[in-house]
């Protein structure tokens, strides 16, 4: 708990909010402020979130019948390649990090801005420049190689290809850098008295994201770099027609990609951790667990993309080891789960939209993890790899696990970063609609990939399509929900509720200070004497963990 | 005066900076070092010491790169989690390196078994092989034919050799 | 010479004009810069892991291939660039312990040697290259070396197309920090630096050395070893 009072916006009322300490487009356009970079950023990935998303309401309904109802087979192709590239390097990569991360992790340290601000504005530069090629693609020829680039069809397909590498190496950069700077701030900018054991789980998630970031993402630029000569030189490294082995590129894939989902998901759990102590009042059941087992889940992460390849031609011994390492991962992954679990165990439950979501979270994010096992099932994996349960596993775990964390940290930052508050209703509609759909949409999937249903497959053996139409109706109830989810919170904005510094009763360092922040976040240094979460009401002779 | 933190701690002297200064002997030592062993890989390449002359090379280049790092990067005097830093990226180079080499070991284990170099070379041989270069394009090829029938024509292999140490025909096989 | 400790004045940290708004001493901003610089290190150092991964696969599955090939690569131009590369770190070196020391106008001179060394590597890798071309070693389906004479049995223009991309990336390296030598010149004879504030030196230095260290990684590999 911090010695200082929650807010002082009586005493230092003159100065305004980071939102209007500065004035015109331009002072955004240059700022170095990680609030305002924090913000640009969330805009930009939610609206990559919304064109991809619109991406695959166009493909589910395509498949709502075996033939061609929207669109022909090549441009299906496109369209789920583009839907899967577009998501994974313009949204949900960059979407935690460097929307949430950039806007809480100074404040959450008690720092007045992160370790290198100028390369912050850098970074988002760089990710805007990454989308204009994406753009490019597009206009182009689009891409129809999958988001995975897969040689050799992509060394010699048609479609614009180069543009679409370029854009994805570039966005590569801009997740470097953030990674980079997150964790210089991390050692370097902690507040007074805040030791490792007194951050909060969020800063520690970000933190082993970040490590993943700056050591997996740079052999994936070096991998595009080799698809874009190989494809414009034509080397031979992965081309077999030019002597090359379609295998090793996707080791080079695969050893940046596996850790790019740890990329995705470990800031969810982060922000889970926030959402489930503040709103069920409780301290975190295991902290050390927790905070251990995201660096545990960053180091290993390294050492298991062969599962990836294990019908691919890749070598039994190798498959073994990787299917064996793939257990080993879950286990810093279920410890969490548990934790959390334990932590709302005769907590005072708060049933407003965040914890809504965390709980949505527990459910959706457990079925993904779980599916993960007979996936990293040698034997197992032999039949059902490129099926849709491998997309209804990856969708539990990114949608269920990373989206739902993201939807549930906007909603419990929304006072902090913006100054309003939602409505708590719509909230709530909108959280069942999109766990509905969600689940709708998903969960028969398993079935369908259960029973052979291959993936990317334009056309289909009619024995499919009554799962696949149940599969396309929750499509459209998820979309409904989001579509809800931004209404309600845009018109949030225009709304005359104003939230206060602190409406949930956090005790981490973002809450001490006014709620929107101002711009060098706190009007003087804040020291940290315990653990953010001590909450006041929690009775200490009752054994709770003391730091 | 107020009282400074770095990394949560409090600072005892944060207006002096100890910056360690290498004296010039140990810069010396160092390049000599280094000019002695480049020479030492130089001629080794000379001897023919078969598969051991990666093992060799590298070792040797290994020692260079650690002089480097150590003195002329200072990492020796430098805050200790650089090294961390450093010797963790080199673990997960090792990673990548280690699981991709061991599968593809598997799979040239395989490829001798199914003699699949040896079948690719009697392709070759019968002119059904893979193409080199630009026999894959034979409007590229053409024009190259043209601009070596303008510039002299035929073959120049032998005329060049020298100067670039060793650029000599098929004799130089081993 | 025994070793030496360089001591800042005793002096207001605040008020310093080379501190930055968001940090609250010196020690900490230059700290700051050189962790930042290290793992900026860590990712080039494994972007270019993944070439030399690609080499070593060469080398696996051509190894006769590689062999002959890589004969034709010019060993003196490599030996003559190992030895500017290495000597172009010690003047590096040397430069930063100048300006440790409080003196610009040897770092300046240091800087000179050092961008003239990285000058020598681009001509002499300009030789090199120009060579390639003209007698048709060019990567993948530009190789044409078969037909100025030059007879590489099985596959070579994988591995010519492994040459340039490794050596070219790393020329380009060579190139960006030859121009951020240049601007730390300009910067300096600007009077930015000074025993007090040279982290910037620092982090060019460690660059510098960066590519020196690929270099020498790179250089047995591809000219020497057989």
């Amino acid at each position: 708990m911090t010695t200082q009072p929650a807010v002082h916006s009586d005493h230092h009322a003159e100065e305004p909010s980071y939102l209007v300490s500065k004035r015109g487009i331009m002072s955004w356009l240059v700022t170095v402020d990680h609030k305002r970079l924090g913000i640009m950023y969330m805009v930009a990935v939610l609206f990559f979130f919304l064109f991809a998303g619109v991406l695959a309401v166009a493909l589910r309904t395509e498949l709502f019948t075996p033939n061609q109802d929207l669109m022909s087979a090549q441009t299906y192709n496109q369209v789920f390649t583009l839907h899967g590239a577009i998501m994974t390097f313009l949204f949900i990569i960059p979407s935690v990090p460097a929307a949430l991360g950039n806007f809480l992790l100074p404040l959450m340290l008690g720092a007045k801005d992160v370790a290198f601000p100028r390369l912050n504005l850098l970074s988002f530069y760089v990710y805007c420049v990454a989308s204009i090629f994406f753009i490019g693609t597009l206009i182009n020829g689009g891409l129809d190689t999958g988001w995975t680039f897969y040689t050799p069809y992509s060394t010699s397909t048609g479609t614009a290809v180069i543009w679409a590498t370029t854009g994805a190496f570039i966005a590569g950069f801009s997740s470097i850098l953030t990674g980079l700077n997150f964790v210089v701030t991390v050692h370097k900018m902690r507040a007074p008295g805040m030791n490792w054991n007194r951050m909060p789980l969020f800063v520690w998630a970000i933190y082993s994201t970040a490590i993943i970031q700056v050591l997996a993402t740079p052999v994936l630029a070096i991998t595009l770099l080799l698809i874009i000569i190989e494809r414009s030189l034509g080397i031979g490294i992965f081309d077999p027609a030019m002597g090359g082995d379609p295998v090793l590129f996707q080791h080079f894939f695969w050893f940046y990609s596996h850790p790019a989902v740890y990329i995705m998901i470990l800031p969810g759990f982060g922000i889970i951790s926030e959402l489930i102590t503040v709103h069920s009042r409780k301290h975190i059941f295991g902290y050390k667990a927790i905070a251990l087992s995201s660096v545990a889940i960053a180091i290993i992460s390294f050492l298991v993309w062969g599962h990836h390849l294990f019908v691919s031609g890749q070598s039994e011994l190798a498959g073994v080891l990787f299917s064996f390492l793939t257990f080993a991962v879950g286990v810093p992954t279920a410890i969490k789960v548990f934790s959390w679990v334990a932590t709302l165990y005769k907590g005072s439950i708060q049933y407003n939209t965040p914890m809504w979501y965390a709980m949505i979270f527990l459910w959706t994010f457990t079925v993904g993890g779980l599916t993960g096992l007979p996936l990293s099932t040698l034997a197992i994996d032999v039949h059902l790899h490129d099926t849709y349960f491998v997309v209804a596993h990856f969708h539990y775990v990114m949608v269920g696990g990373t989206v739902i964390a993201f939807i549930g940290g906007i909603h419990h930052w929304w006072p902090k970063m913006t100054g309003k508050l939602y409505n708590e209703t719509a909230g709530k509609i909108g959280a069942f609609l999109v766990f509905v759909g969600f689940n709708v949409t998903f969960m028969t999937q398993f079935f369908l990939g259960h029973q052979g249903m291959p993936r990317r497959y334009y056309a289909y053996l009619p024995e499919y399509q009554s799962l696949h139409q149940v599969s396309t109706i929750g499509t459209y109830i998820l979309a409904l929900g989001l579509f809800w989810t931004m209404f309600y919170l845009l018109a949030s904005l225009f709304g005359k509720s104003k939230a206060t510094g602190n409406p949930w009763g956090g005790v981490s360092l973002e809450w001490q200070t006014q709620s929107p922040p101002i711009e060098h976040n706190f009007h003087d240094t804040p020291h940290v004497h315990g653990s953010p979460y001590d909450f006041p009401e929690i009775d200490k002779s009752a054994g709770a963990h003391a730091h | 005066m107020a009282k400074v933190f770095l990394n949560g701690q409090p600072v005892e002297h944060p207006h002096e900076s100890h910056e360690h200064v290498s004296p010039m002997t140990t810069y010396n030592a160092v390049i000599g070092a280094l000019f002695v062993l480049t020479a030492l890989t130089y001629a080794v390449s000379f001897a023919n010491l078969g598969p051991a002359s990666l093992a060799v090379a590298m070792f040797v280049a290994l020692i260079k790169a650690s002089l480097v790092v150590a003195y002329f990067m200072h990492l020796k005097y430098d805050d200790r989690y650089h090294l961390f830093v450093f010797l963790g990226t080199i673990i997960f180079v090792g990673i990548f390196f280690g699981f991709t080499l061991f599968d593809l070991q598997s799979r040239n284990a395989l490829n001798d078994e199914q003699e699949t170099f040896v079948r690719l070379r009697d392709m070759e041989n019968a002119g059904q092989g893979l193409k080199v270069g630009v026999e894959n394009v034979p409007e590229r090829k053409a024009k190259v034919l043209e601009h070596i029938e303008a510039h002299g024509g035929g073959e120049h292999g032998g005329e060049h050799g020298g100067d670039h140490g060793g650029g000599h025909k098929a004799e130089a096989k081993h | 010479m025994s070793t030496a400790h360089s001591h800042a004045p005793v002096h207001d940290d605040e008020h310093n004009p080379h501190l930055a708004h968001h940090f609250d001493t010196m020690g900490q901003q230059n700290a700051s810069a050189k962790l930042g610089m290290w793992l900026f290190l860590a990712t080039e150092i494994l972007m270019f892991s993944g070439l030399f991964l690609a080499y070593f696969v060469l080398r696996m599955f051509y190894p006769e291939m590689v062999l002959e090939a890589h004969e034709y690569l010019s060993k003196t131009a490599g030996g003559i660039n190992t030895a500017v590369l290495l000597t172009s770190s010690y003047t590096m070196a040397l430069g930063v312990r100048s300006i440790q020391l409080g003196d610009v106008k040897k770092l300046r001179l240091y800087l000179v040697l050092t961008i003239l060394c990285g000058c020598i590597f681009m001509v002499v890798k300009y030789f090199e290259y120009s060579a390639k071309f003209e007698h048709g070693m060019l990567p993948g389906k530009f190789y044409s070396a078969h037909l100025h004479g030059y007879e590489i049995e099985g596959l070579p223009h994988i591995f010519f197309g492994v040459y340039f991309m490794m050596t070219g990336l790393h020329g380009i390296h060579v190139a960006i920090g030859l121009a951020i030598m240049l601007w730390m010149f300009v910067r300096a004879g600007r009077g930015e630096f000074d025993k007090t504030n040279y982290v910037a030196i620092e982090n060019t230095g460690l660059y510098w050395h960066l590519v020196d260290l690929i270099w020498i990684f790179l250089f047995p590999l591809l000219y020497l070893v057989k």
